[in-house]
């Protein structure tokens, strides 16, 4: 019987070793539920043989050698599953830490931006290049940039007429422009280059 | 900005600078309109100065300002600066003698300046929309680009300009090739197309002799038609007074 049982084992356990005894050898972190079976026949083996068969004394010896491995295994596998609940606990509680940190923020921000919709941006209040100026502000500094060059554009105008001259006698000139009767005859470059500055002063004259 | 004299052949004073490809331009003719040739052969006196005002408008980086900058102050700059908003040039031109400015205004290409430099659209004479040669997609935008002007304006009186930049970017066969696509979108859009480079000069100031010279005639035909509906009922005085700048042509030849 004891042999047959050993047989069939060691057909199922191919593998293995040392047949069914071999699972209480093994560390407790490797054992699979194969191997539980394995060892609950080896104490069913001896149990019977305490009971009912011949080797009474060799079986009561195997038994408590069996209990006291199978305690052992037991005790290493309770104080590794402890310690792992442990490190699980942590690790729970820092990510509901983290969880509640992160909600927090989330509510504190949509408190602030409650209606924070596609179109809209949040402003980082720290950084310096932030927009902070509105698109109307930006119109009339643009419209008074564009006064003041229209302005500088007469000015230079002006200057270059003092500078040649002109501007002193212009009146005089226009005066004359106005009498200057309309032939075509081609002038001398000469000619053509005075008019041209009583030209430039009368654009001056009617700038704006 | 400094002035800038057409070079108009003064053997023909009345000639117009010619068109950039005759495959896409506004008008054919060498030069200007007959009735603006009588007027200025017939008054005397003085008038107002001139002003039109050119619109420039374009993808961001296709090169407006540099374009502006290298015929108003014949510069040009490597670094590249985004206009903020709006910018103007005033250009002083002599055509025929007579004294007229182009007002050009510099708008920004980047999106979110749209909403200022639209503002700006109104009561333009004339619309350059400008692309990059070397950047196929801002001619495709070009479409838009002038719709949202058009929209600010009456569409009939307007002349259109097709401008594409950095020429000296792309090879000739590029160039070529460009153009062709340029010239169909033109011809849809109604415009004149030039091909230019601010970095070289190249074609600047011959194109915008021609939007000035297009400009000039068209402002100065629609000031002699106001003229002559008013005549009737207010006598020929103001129309001496409105056309006397032709007197400064012949005084200035």
């Amino acid at each position: 019987m004891q042999r047959g049982g050993e047989g069939e084992e060691e057909e199922e356990d191919g593998e293995d070793d040392g047949g069914p005894e071999s699972a209480l050898q093994k560390s407790p972190f490797q054992l699979t539920a194969e191997d539980v079976y394995d060892i609950s026949s080896v104490v069913g083996r001896d149990l019977l043989q305490l009971s009912a068969g011949p080797e009474v004394p060799a079986a009561a010896a195997r038994l408590q050698f069996s209990m006291v491995r199978v305690l052992e295994m037991l005790e290493a596998l309770v104080s590794e599953g402890s310690l792992t609940e442990e490190q699980l606990r942590m690790e729970r509680d820092s990510l509901r830490a983290e969880l509640e940190a992160l909600r927090g923020r989330a509510a504190a921000g949509s408190a602030q931006q409650p209606n924070l919709g596609p179109d809209k941006m949040v402003i980082d209040l720290t950084d310096p290049n932030r927009p902070r100026f509105t698109l109307q502000e930006l119109r009339d500094v643009l419209q008074e940039r564009n006064q003041l060059k229209a302005q500088l554009l007469v000015v230079q105008e002006e200057l270059q007429c003092y500078k040649s001259g002109i501007i002193s006698q212009r009146k005089d000139q226009a005066k004359e422009l106005e009498k200057e009767p309309c032939d075509s005859n081609p002038s001398t470059s000469k000619d053509s280059h005075e008019k041209t500055i009583i030209k430039r002063l009368f654009s001056f004259k009617h700038g704006k | 900005c400094a002035s800038a004299l057409l070079p108009s052949n003064p053997n023909y004073p009345f000639s117009l600078t010619r068109w950039y490809t005759p495959e896409a331009c506004l008008q054919f003719k060498d030069h200007f309109h007959a009735q603006l040739r009588t007027a200025c052969q017939q008054s005397t006196g003085t008038t107002g100065l001139k002003i039109s005002k050119v619109v420039v408008v374009g993808d961001v980086y296709v090169g407006k300002t540099s374009l502006i900058h290298r015929f108003c102050k014949d510069r040009f700059e490597r670094d590249y600066k985004a206009t903020i908003g709006v910018d103007f040039e005033i250009e002083r031109f002599e055509i025929v003698g007579i004294p007229y400015n182009l007002q050009i205004w510099d708008t920004a290409g980047q999106e979110k300046f749209k909403c200022i430099a639209s503002a700006y659209y109104r009561g333009a004479e004339v619309i350059i929309t400008v692309f990059d040669l070397a950047d196929i997609q801002t001619l495709d935008h070009t479409k838009q680009w002038l719709e949202d002007a058009l929209r600010e304006n009456e569409a009939n009186s307007i002349f259109i300009f097709l401008v594409g930049t950095k020429k000296d970017l792309v090879s000739d066969a590029v160039c070529e090739r460009t153009e062709l696509d340029a010239i169909r979108f033109a011809n849809d859009m109604q415009a004149e197309y030039w091909s230019v480079s601010a970095k070289t000069g190249e074609n600047v100031k011959e194109f915008f002799s021609r939007v000035a010279a297009l400009a000039f005639e068209q402002s100065m035909i629609r000031e002699l038609e106001k003229t002559t509906g008013h005549m009737a009922q207010i006598g020929t005085g103001n129309l001496i007074r409105m056309l006397s700048f032709a007197c400064l042509y012949f005084a200035f030849l």
